[in-house]
């Protein structure tokens, strides 16, 4: 990571070693809190706006009439669709740009995204499909076959190379876009169904998305929660790690299996929602710092925070319709993060 | 090239200091010899190739305005536009990579991640999207990519340039206006829709010879500009604290780089739309096949670009059963073949010394 080189940052980091300082948690509290009022304001919010006494009346007291169906049977799946889609894009961001050691890296430059959008794409082709509960499988299995490749490329020797690992998942994910743009531009009937699952949406979504994919989002969460300790020693370099016992390669490899699963999984429900793993982990890591055991949980209430107000936010703006989630997000965390990058210690 | 390692290998490593200079530079002077013919090859066979045939003698000959007046419509008029603009665009966008590349000291470093892509896409499709006539879309991919640069350059700049903050204001950069071209790609009627998903992708359709031109000197300045830079960006690589240990102004010097890698792309993106993979692949391809980065080696990508990019052109027109793909679907594919093989053959641990 840049900032550790930076003398500003190191100066605070002694001190965050020197004592645990409360300044990290608070903030994640704040966080949580924040995230609390996105999910009120999801169960209301809408082309049907909701009293917020109604809403706790539909969801613990039974409650009837239509505001009440409107609630249970479609702003909470909704809502806990982009919860988990949220964490797990934030959780994969973090990861990856730990295995890698790259500011720059995301699910998105590891090929996921492009292998699920390819293998949608192909599907709705051949297979007329219409429906975006249909395309789960196409995406996830896309997904991962994408990732898995862009690593067994980067391996060498047993380990991965994170340098190949960055590499070889940017060129994977430009050849998968250009062969997807290519089968849209030859079919104007896919590019009509296509691009609105292209740009990332959770409409229309129902828990039934959800089941398939959760064994895995919860191995994979394991998995990256498991392996956080180790990320922050392997930021010192390869080298450090090796000589301080951690074992590299099966930590990296360890990594990119949660990564494949947890933004595999979050691509499948929600389609590719590309800036939330990227701008996730650079959020967090200005408010709390380059510790990957601070960085990760904060990923968990971050990415899920950023991906409710984006969808909170799109409902909003041009009711009765709706933007696209992966839109807004983008919208909604480029100023956030132009704005925060300023704070950047020299 | 594989032959030339070997034998450099077994030979004992006694030869005089400045040895491994010579033999980078007798390699770089080789693939450039290589990229060149290959570069004429291909210039040969974008005249000659289309719908009418022309022998390569003809086809030369009326490049410069000799022979039959019909031949020398064909090959002037419809041709030769469409392979200058390939050439342009291709050195501008290898150039403008590698200079990113080591600038950030970042391998996924390119235009595309530093939002000059986003930028000249939001640019082509907010001009679609007013319905002005399609002949001013280079000028607006031009302005969308000096538009990302200005944004770059307000967030990015606080008493000096760094490049962890250069980095991250460039990737909001471009996410916020990928984002804007997506939302208007969602919101289009299908038909318009399509010539967007066209204008994202880049393609060579169409160009004259005044849009050339124009686009053609701005790059060939630019490029003049970059290899005069070359040495403070040789002394950069040495680090910050180093470099200004030299006496160099860090801060002025990145900001000249990263304006004219900038640009370069800019222009680049202005003849032909934003060209995916060129600017990202070709710096690693020559780093991989040429060794360490010199003023040779960023000729050599300036090279490999063109050599890319008028490679895909000619699939595109001439190789691929559907017509009327945007060029940018094929760099990707063509380019990506070597870059991986290459990665690969660096992976033996034969290799490993000399990496």
């Amino acid at each position: 990571m840049p900032n550790l080189k930076s003398p500003h940052v190191s100066r605070k980091e002694q001190v965050a070693l020197s004592g645990p300082s409360l300044l990290p948690l608070t903030l994640l509290l704040a966080g949580a809190g924040a995230l609390a009022v996105c999910v009120a304001l999801s169960l209301a919010v809408g082309s049907r706006s909701i009293p917020l006494p109604t809403v706790l009346d539909a969801l613990f007291d039974d409650g009837r009439g239509r505001d009440a169906i409107v609630v249970t049977g479609l702003r909470l799946p909704r809502t806990v669709i982009a919860v988990v889609v949220g964490a797990a894009l934030g959780v994969a961001g973090a990861v990856a740009q730990g295995i890698t050691r790259n500011p720059l890296a995301s699910p998105t430059t590891l090929g996921i995204n492009a292998g699920a959008g390819f293998a949608v794409v192909v599907a709705i082709y051949a297979l007329h499909l219409t429906r975006p509960v249909e395309y789960v499988w196409f995406a996830f299995a896309g997904a991962a076959a994408a990732g898995l490749l862009a690593q067994a490329l980067a391996r060498r020797s047993g380990d991965i190379d994170p340098v190949r690992l960055a590499l070889g998942g940017v060129v994977i994910q430009m050849v998968l876009l250009s062969w997807t743009q290519a089968v849209m531009l030859a079919s104007s009937r896919t590019l009509d169904e296509a691009r609105f699952w292209l740009a990332g949406s959770l409409s229309g979504r129902t828990l039934d998305v959800l089941w398939p994919v959760l064994p895995t989002l919860v191995i994979g969460l394991v998995l990256a929660l498991a392996i956080t300790p180790a990320l922050n020693t392997l930021a010192l370099g390869d080298d450090s790690a090796q000589a301080l016992g951690v074992p590299v390669g099966r930590i990296r490899v360890a990594g990119g299996i949660a990564v494949v699963l947890l933004a595999g999984s979050a691509v499948a429900v929600a389609g590719p929602v590309a800036f939330i793993g990227l701008a996730a982990p650079h959020l967090v890591r200005l408010a709390v710092g380059s510790d990957h055991r601070l960085l990760v949980p904060g990923c968990l209430i971050a990415g899920p925070l950023l991906l409710l107000a984006a969808d909170v936010l799109g409902r909003v703006v041009v009711r009765p319709s709706e933007l696209e989630v992966g839109i807004v997000s983008a919208f909604l965390g480029a100023p956030l993060l132009a704005v925060l990058a300023r704070k950047v210690a020299r | 090239m594989s032959g030339t390692a070997v034998r450099d290998r077994k030979r004992p490593a006694v030869s005089r200091p400045g040895g491994a200079q010579a033999r980078q530079r007798r390699r770089v002077l080789l693939i450039g010899g290589c990229s060149l013919v290959l570069l004429c090859v291909l210039v040969t066979l974008a005249v000659t190739t289309g719908q009418l045939r022309l022998p390569a003698s003809v086809a030369l000959r009326a490049l410069i305005g000799l022979g039959d007046p019909a031949d020398v419509l064909v090959v002037q008029d419809f041709r030769a536009p469409r392979m200058v603009a390939a050439l342009f665009a291709g050195v501008g966008l290898g150039v403008a990579g590698s200079m990113l590349q080591r600038l950030f000291r970042n391998p996924l470093a390119s235009p595309d991640v530093m939002g000059v892509t986003g930028g000249a896409s939001f640019g082509a499709v907010v001009l679609l999207a007013t319905g002005t006539s399609q002949t001013l879309i280079p000028v607006a991919a031009l302005g969308g990519g000096l538009l990302a640069a200005l944004l770059l350059g307000v967030f990015g700049w606080r008493s000096g340039v760094s490049v962890a903050r250069l980095v991250l204001v460039g990737l909001a950069v471009q996410a916020g206006l990928a984002a804007a071209v997506n939302l208007m790609v969602v919101r289009f009627p299908a038909e318009l829709a399509n010539s967007a998903l066209q204008w994202t992708t880049g393609s060579l359709y169409g160009r004259t010879w005044t849009e050339v031109w124009a686009a053609g000197g701005a790059i060939a300045v630019a490029l003049g500009a970059a290899f005069v830079l070359h040495r403070k960006l040789a002394v950069l690589d040495l680090g910050d604290d180093s470099a200004g240990g030299l006496g160099l102004n860090t801060d002025a010097a990145r900001l000249q780089l990263l304006v004219t890698a900038v640009t370069l792309a800019s222009l680049a993106a202005a003849l032909t739309g934003p060209v995916a993979f060129v600017a990202l692949a070709v710096p690693h391809l020559v780093r991989f096949a040429a060794g360490p980065p010199t003023a040779g080696t960023l000729v050599l990508s300036g090279l490999g670009g063109a050599v890319l990019l008028l490679a895909a052109d000619l699939v595109v027109q001439h190789l691929l059963p559907v017509k009327g793909l945007p060029v940018g679907v094929v760099t990707a594919t063509l380019g990506a073949p070597w870059l991986l093989v290459l990665m690969i053959r660096q992976s033996r641990p034969v290799n490993r010394s000399a990496a």
